[in-house]
């Protein structure tokens, strides 16, 4: 009986010794958290508008209404024997070392670019078929990026980090 | 001597002694009731300092989020909020330019009533964008592991004395800093972040995928990052000033040297 009082006393001074070192070990704490996120959109779908009339490609690229903004440039090619002059009314294209003609405007979602002319000079006068002609249009369009400041501008040397994955119809 | 001992053994000096407990007992309150009666103060001011702990991390000067502690209130309890950030990024109708830099500000202030030391977990990561969910909002969606956080820029400002980036628990989707300084009640840190952008690489990241059919191959790009979202992630940990070194051992698990009221890592 009398151990069992020891044992009881015993117990009770180190249950009151360890609520007293919890309250020692115990610190001043608190936290603060917030979270934020913002969804991104990116691709483009275009596609060439074409008229031809009077030895004259009539050009103008259109972008579908839920596409990203994106810059455009085309180039045209024929045959060596003709010559192809390039000329627009508003004055939005601009020739490059390169040999494409560059929009200068960025092309929104549901937008098109003003018409680049392209005619074909030289023709022989005994060629009445146009089909006879092979002038082959080529554009391309690059996402609008942005500088810090939020001017918007075309890095048309990005190259494109590609995963190619075969697909199945 | 013998009688003594004899008559303290006794029941009845237990009784005796029994009894005179509680006259003293009975007469002790008596006292203090005639005190109280007999006696008033004058009008006189005191003043209780509470050790109340709390902490809010500002964004673009606003409180965003907070919990401190109020010893005042009936139950000793939290005084808490959890905000959300970005949610003033764009103005309404705009769209998010890739590689603009936009207004981030964010600092930590002191909204307890001790000083205390901070620190700052930031996270960077992706996600899949809910359908149908406004711009701004945080929504439970699962993280996409195959985008990279690195290409969410929060631009850090201050670091290197003033904020300590831990670079042993840094990783490219969480950035840790301590605030190398002791934090005083009601004051603010200076700026950790200034600015964020995402990065124009998103617009280079693409899958292309190839079918053929009926002999012709159609070959469709698309952008890795189309639809997804990004997500900015920041917790504040504040902690007492006294006996720092233990309290940031014990609260956040790591070891810091604290000398002259400067916090460094070790």
């Amino acid at each position: 009986m009398k151990k069992k009082t020891t044992i009881l006393a015993a117990l009770a001074v180190i249950l009151t010794l360890s609520a007293a070192s919890g309250s020692a070990w115990a610190y001043f704490t608190t936290y603060a958290q917030a979270r934020g996120s913002y969804p991104i959109e990116l691709g483009d779908r275009t596609t060439v508008e074409e008229e031809f009339s009077a030895w004259t490609k009539h050009v103008s690229i259109k972008s579908e209404p839920d596409s990203e903004p994106v810059y455009i440039r085309v180039r045209a090619f024929c045959g060596e024997a003709y010559q192809l002059v390039y000329s627009d009314a508003s004055g939005k294209w601009s020739p490059d070392s390169d040999g494409y003609y560059y929009y200068s405007d960025v092309v929104k979602g549901g937008e098109a670019t003003d018409v680049l002319d392209i005619k074909i000079e030289n023709v022989p006068e005994d060629v009445k078929d146009p089909a006879s002609f092979n002038v082959v249009v080529i554009y391309e369009t690059t996402p609008v990026l942005y500088r810090e400041d939020g001017t918007p501008y075309a890095d048309w040397s990005a190259k494109v980090d590609a995963k190619t994955v075969e697909g199945s119809v | 001597m013998k009688k003594i001992k004899q008559f303290l053994t006794s029941p009845a000096a237990t009784v005796a002694v029994f009894v005179l407990a509680v006259a003293l007992l009975l007469f002790s309150s008596i006292g203090g009731a005639r005190a109280a009666l007999a006696y008033y103060s004058d009008t006189y001011s005191s003043r209780v300092q509470m050790y109340d702990i709390g902490v809010t991390l500002e964004e673009n000067g606003k409180s965003v989020s907070w919990r401190n502690y109020d010893a005042n209130s009936a139950d000793g309890s939290w005084d808490e909020s959890t905000g959300t950030l970005l949610t003033q990024m764009l103005p309404k109708g705009e769209q998010l330019q890739i590689g603009r830099k936009y207004k981030e500000e964010l600092r930590v202030k002191n909204t307890g009533t001790i000083n205390q030391y901070v620190r700052v977990s930031i996270y960077k990561y992706w996600t899949d964008a809910p359908n149908g969910e406004n711009a701004g909002e945080t929504a439970d969606t699962a993280k996409r592991r195959d985008l990279s956080p690195g290409l969410i820029k929060l631009g850090l400002v201050n670091t290197g004395r003033e904020w300590l980036v831990d670079e042993s628990a840094s990783t490219t989707e969480r950035t840790v800093l301590y605030y190398s300084k002791l934090l005083k009640s009601g004051e603010t840190t200076p700026l950790f972040a200034d600015s964020f952008s995402i990065d124009g690489m998103t617009a280079t990241k693409v899958t292309q995928t190839t079918e053929t059919k009926d002999g012709y191959t159609t070959i469709t790009t698309s952008y890795d990052y189309d639809g997804a979202q990004f997500c900015i992630e920041a917790k504040v940990d504040a902690v007492q000033e006294h006996n720092a070194e233990d309290a940031v051992w014990s609260a956040w698990g790591k070891r810091v040297t604290v000398e002259n009221g400067i916090l460094s890592l070790d």
